[in-house]
């Protein structure tokens, strides 16, 4: 393949592939089932990389195994009623469009696993997208490491990875015991989590030992999110929860942890405050990052009743198309569209042009979401301050125009 | 003195060695002017896309642009969008020349291999530390060694 025997597509994959290995000292290569391809939103490619995968799609580029893609910068039903232009939408399609020559199927969500994209465990995959491969390493077992689009695209080219980092078992192994001192009772809490404690751990394998184990893949889906968010934590583990952590003792692979870090409320609450970086109105509020389940829907509906949200604020909830469906099926989309509540496909504040949303929105724009990594990227990717709270604070806001 | 390399006079940092080994992460060479970080670095949230100035809240380099700097970090972080989004600086003419890192992470080494610039992490000595902002550093990839032309001092 690395003379360019199987053409232009295949020998810069391979060459990436390679470069990779000796990065990392692996000495073989080993196949992937399914690649979950990064950089789905045109916003977040730029121009050069959206030139790249058209000159892939043109010289030939054909993916040799199974693969999705990341959400998009629009929502392809309804970008014209968010106040997106139409030159950023046509952008956005002709990029998806090449994605899918090359033979991504464009689902354009950052949470597969909620669409029926579920890998056994122990399944060699290749993922880009941080909330993802946390979910997909560490509740479901999956083998995946960090992998932004080019690696991506290099696999899912030549259907093949360097053997390293976390494809290896030892690597899997805990470093850090977390005991969490604090009641967590909302996914966002898992988030406040995920997000106090990202940086602390550089590259360290979380342990959390106490977490509840009927905690819903929901909040786990928030922890993980939030985890890449302030750091860059691939797999963690809860110990009688996730599968490679049936035991404090299996979830070390024997070894004493490392250290120990203890997390109190108080810890919490510093790491709330981080994520509230101001005070004022929020007149966007989204939920769904990552995407929402079909549950997060239903309970959206639930907690607001039937009430209608204040005029003045735009309410988003984001999921990928077929939950949108299910949502339309039983009648929720219909209470929540009564309601004022959009369900957004395909895309998500960070990702979608923020600045032609809030253009519209009149005043400062002030976003108040259940997501910690949203309320982290917000203001650093597009200068929009945020507010951080539940589910239900969340609501509250939407209906009172008013936080807290 | 303690040994070590190099030693610290008035916040100045004087260096016994001008060469020091590394790792090949991304191969190539490149020269430029050092621009250096304690905070860890993200492609997709601490850079503009379209500037390559540096717009990450609290970060220590934020309103610098990275523009063909030699640019030293101790790691990454952050989205896998980074890779492409390197990538697509680097296309566009506002990426580094060179990155080097304490220990490298994977989101930037695909966007570096991607775009073409070298890469290199694991030094015999820390360069955030031994590297200061303004200085001349040679980075030589494929060899696996930099080269640094102190700014002041020698």
């Amino acid at each position: 393949m690395l003379d360019g025997g199987s053409g232009y597509p295949v020998q810069k994959s391979m060459e990436i592939l390679v470069a990779l290995g000796e990065a990392y000292d692996a000495d073989v290569m080993i196949p992937v089932n399914h690649v979950h391809l990064a950089t789905g939103a045109i916003l977040v490619a730029g121009d050069g990389w959206s030139k790249f995968i058209r000159e892939m799609a043109d010289s030939g580029g054909r993916m040799v195994v199974r693969a999705t893609t990341n959400p998009s910068s629009i929502d392809p039903l309804i970008h014209k009623e968010l106040g997106i232009s139409n030159t950023l939408a046509e952008n956005q399609m002709r990029y998806s469009e090449n994605l899918g020559r090359l033979g991504a199927v464009l689902c354009h969500t950052c949470a597969p696993y909620l669409i029926g994209f579920i890998p056994r465990m122990g399944e060699h995959i290749v993922s880009g997208e941080s909330s993802n491969i946390a979910y997909m390493n560490s509740v479901l077992g999956v083998r995946t490491e960090r992998a932004g689009a080019p690696l991506g695209l290099a696999a899912a080219l030549t259907g093949r990875i360097p053997y390293y980092g976390l494809y290896e078992t030892e690597k899997r192994r805990g470093d850090v015991l977390i005991r969490v001192k604090a009641t967590l009772s909302d996914p966002a809490d898992f988030g406040l989590l995920g997000h106090c404690i990202g940086d602390r751990l550089t590259d360290a394998i979380p342990v959390f030992d106490g977490l509840p184990l009927s905690s819903p893949n929901e909040a786990l889906k928030q922890l993980g999110a939030a985890l890449n968010s302030s750091g860059a934590v691939p797999l963690f583990h809860i110990v009688g929860v996730t599968p490679e952590a049936p035991t404090l003792e299996a979830a070390f692979q024997g070894i004493t942890a490392d250290r120990i870090l203890e997390i109190t409320g108080k810890d919490l609450a510093e790491t709330r405050q981080y994520l509230n970086s101001t005070t004022g109105a929020p007149n966007w509020i989204a939920l769904g990052c990552p995407h929402a389940s079909i549950w997060e829907i239903r309970e959206l509906m639930d907690r607001l009743d039937g009430r209608r949200i204040h005029g003045d604020v735009e309410f988003w909830v984001c999921a990928a198309e077929p939950v949108r469906t299910y949502a339309e099926r039983m009648g929720y989309r219909s209470a929540l569209e009564k309601s004022g509540v959009k369900i957004v496909c395909e895309t998500c504040p960070a990702i979608a042009p923020a600045d032609e949303i809030a253009s519209r929105l009149g005043k400062e724009t002030v976003m108040a979401t259940n997501s910690a990594k949203l309320a982290h990227y917000m203001p650093s990717e597009w200068g929009i301050k945020s507010l951080y709270g539940s589910t239900q604070a969340c609501v509250e806001a939407a209906v009172t125009g008013k936080w807290g | 003195m303690c040994g070590s390399g190099s030693y610290r006079e008035m916040g100045v940092i004087h260096l016994k060695e001008r060469t020091f080994k590394g790792h090949r992460i991304a191969k190539g060479k490149a020269e430029g002017e050092a621009l250096v970080s304690q905070d860890r670095f993200s492609f997709w949230g601490t850079v503009d896309l379209h500037t390559g100035v540096v717009h990450e809240r609290g970060h220590d380099l934020k309103g610098v642009c990275i523009k063909d700097k030699i640019l030293i970090y101790p790691t990454g972080k952050g989205s896998g969008g980074g890779s492409a989004r390197l990538y697509s600086l680097i296309r566009a003419g506002l990426g580094p020349k060179a990155i080097l890192n304490v220990k490298a992470e994977v989101v930037t080494i695909i966007g570096a291999i991607m775009g073409n610039i070298p890469m290199m992490d694991q030094f015999e000595m820390d360069p955030t530390e031994i590297i200061q902002t303004g200085d001349y550093v040679h980075v030589d990839a494929d060899n696996g060694r930099i080269e640094i032309i102190k700014k002041h001092g020698g």
